[in-house]
């Protein structure tokens, strides 16, 4: 018996090491990447040997990189708004609807997601270039949106599930019209659901890769694509730094997004 | 009050309200339709056009010559087999990893179970090319990983894991990996613990519960995160080309060279369509596998 048990225990010891194992391969080389951005010489160096923030600085004094930073920002911008505007809308029309027509419409919204980053890049690639949108920032806006809509769609949905529509009754009852209804009584409740759905998007857009580096032009390339380029040439603790940018804004939307909607939540909504 | 009197009155309210629903799912049918499938459209119908070295294709023209390449030339069999071996391997170790790793999350309490989650969700968000830059950083043959383990005395040489095939793995496997791991977790939530008890009162340990209450419960999540993992990595571009050598060549990268460099695009169409029809396959038979299909597009 004293045998059984003592396998048991190692056995759950063995579980632990492996999943701290598996935890560790997923996160440490994260922060290795952080750690190197902190470092004063100019090759990518861990673990550091003089902390210092000249990096950040050349980050700061370089034209193309700021550029694809803004660049980066104002297709984020336009995708957050852009797929908040169509998952939301897409989440309010199909409450209370079953059954195939549903189903049908949510495949359709989840499609993009399932077919290859490539595929959808070059598709478009060749689609875009023949309006001449190619290298556009509406044409990353409009792709990344593929991406975050069905996110978007799939927060707001569960968001509303959670308000009690009674609410919304009671208040066009009392003589409120469906609009006002609706914008004094729904959206205050429902507003953590929001701000979640909009970052996440944001993050979505600001973090794609595949897409961006298809239908980027010169003018338009986003921050990932920016880091590819130089990485295909060397290890540049340029491309350390703004890492360590994009993993802040990471962390910053699993800080916000556990704060208001709960880490799981989060998890399992997206 | 008869019926047909009351017949005009609902119609008259059911009418706005359905007017309402279709201007309310408008904008996901315009995005999704025009920048979607009208386009995924444009391609098919580019991949039956004609092929010429004078632009990128005969506007207007006919013909099967892109298919005709992706079904006769060697390489492109050899590069397709490749890819979905690569594939099959990926996705064999991403739903592996998940399975344990969503277990651990669903098991632990407090802050193991903060930051379990946690990690899996930072990294989900964290873009591919930030990945790749920090396998190539810890696992490289001058990396931290093998600075460490030979400056530690464990291993005499370095470990080769990047620029082969076993670089281009575990960089895919960061991609997917994440992804898997929720799919997993989300179902792996709703499973009741008092379940768990009930088997444990019954006389069954761990091993017994995960194989006989945890796995079953968890099939949906596993064929999701089977799926998403195994349609991700026949669409392999950056990890192979960053982290795999030369040799390691994927449907996705010769698409690519076939539209930009070549400037062939009934080739790199047909072959785009045939990966689109093998991810389409794919997912058809894994919806039609589970009974409970419909379950994962609600």
């Amino acid at each position: 018996m004293s045998c059984l048990a003592e396998t048991a225990t190692a056995r759950s010891w063995l579980f632990r090491v492996v999943v701290a194992t598996l935890f560790g391969l997923l996160v440490l080389p994260l922060a290795i990447v952080v750690a190197t951005a902190f470092d004063a010489s100019s090759a990518v160096v861990f673990p550091p040997t003089e902390l210092s923030l000249r990096w950040f600085g050349e980050l700061l004094a370089s034209r193309t990189w700021l550029r694809s930073l803004a660049n980066s920002l104002l297709v984020a911008t336009g995708t957050s708004a852009l797929s908040m505007l169509v998952g939301t809308t897409a989440a309010l029309g199909l409450r209370g609807y079953d059954g195939r027509f549903r189903s049908g419409l949510v495949g359709l919204a989840l499609l993009p997601l399932l077919v290859p980053g490539v595929v959808i890049a070059v598709t478009l690639l060749t689609f875009f270039s023949a309006f001449g949108l190619q290298q556009s920032y509406l044409a990353l806006v409009l792709a990344h949106s593929l991406w975050a809509t069905p996110l978007t769609f799939s927060v707001m949905q569960s968001t509303f599930a959670r308000f009690d529509w009674q609410l919304h009754e009671a208040a066009m009852d009392l003589g409120a019209s469906r609009l006002t209804a609706f914008r004094t009584v729904v959206v205050p409740e429902v507003r953590a659901g929001l701000v979640v759905a909009a970052l996440v998007a944001f993050i979505v857009s600001l973090q794609e890769f595949v897409m961006a580096l298809f239908l980027s032009g010169p003018d338009t390339r986003t921050v990932p694509v920016q880091a590819w380029n130089s990485l295909r040439q060397s290890l540049d603790p340029l491309v350390s730094v703004v890492s360590t940018l994009l993993l802040a804004a990471v962390l910053l939307l699993v800080l916000l997004g556990g704060a208001l909607a709960g880490l799981d939540r989060l998890a399992t909504d997206t | 009050m008869s019926l047909s009197d009351s017949r005009p009155a609902r119609s008259l309210t059911a009418l706005p309200a359905r007017w309402r629903t279709a201007a309310l799912l408008m904008p996901l049918v315009v995005l999704d339709g025009l920048v979607f499938l009208v386009p995924m459209g444009y391609l098919f119908r580019l991949s039956f056009t004609e092929r010429t070295s004078g632009g990128a294709f005969v506007e207007g023209s006919w013909s099967l010559a892109g298919y005709e390449y992706v079904a006769e030339t060697p390489l492109v069999h050899e590069i397709f087999a490749f890819t979905v071996g690569y594939a099959v391997l990926v996705t064999a170790l991403a739903v592996g990893v998940a399975v344990v790793y969503a277990y651990a999350i669903w098991r632990a309490t407090g802050w193991p179970r903060t930051f379990l989650l946690a990690g899996a969700v930072c990294s989900l968000f964290t873009t591919i090319v930030v990945k790749l830059f920090a396998v190539v950083l810890v696992f490289s043959p001058r990396g931290v990983l093998n600075d460490f383990l030979t400056g530690a005395g464990l291993l005499a040489e370095p470990l080769f894991v990047v620029d082969n095939l076993a670089g281009a793995v575990l960089a895919q496997l960061y991609i997917v990996v994440p992804y898997a791991i929720l799919a997993v977790y989300a179902v792996l939530s709703t499973l009741d613990d008092r379940l768990v008890e009930a088997a444990r009162d019954l006389g069954a340990d761990g091993i017994d519960v995960f194989r006989e209450v945890v796995l079953p419960h968890a099939r949906p999540g596993v064929a999701v995160a089977a799926i998403v993992s195994f349609t991700w990595s026949i669409g392999a571009y950056p990890a192979p080309l960053l982290v795999g050598s030369g040799s390691e060549q994927t449907t996705a990268i010769l698409v690519s060279q076939l539209l930009l460099a070549e400037f062939d695009w009934p080739a790199a169409a047909a072959l785009a369509v045939v990966t689109v029809g093998v991810v389409l396959v794919t997912l058809l038979a894994g919806l039609w596998g589970l009974d409970d299909g419909g379950e994962l597009l609600g």
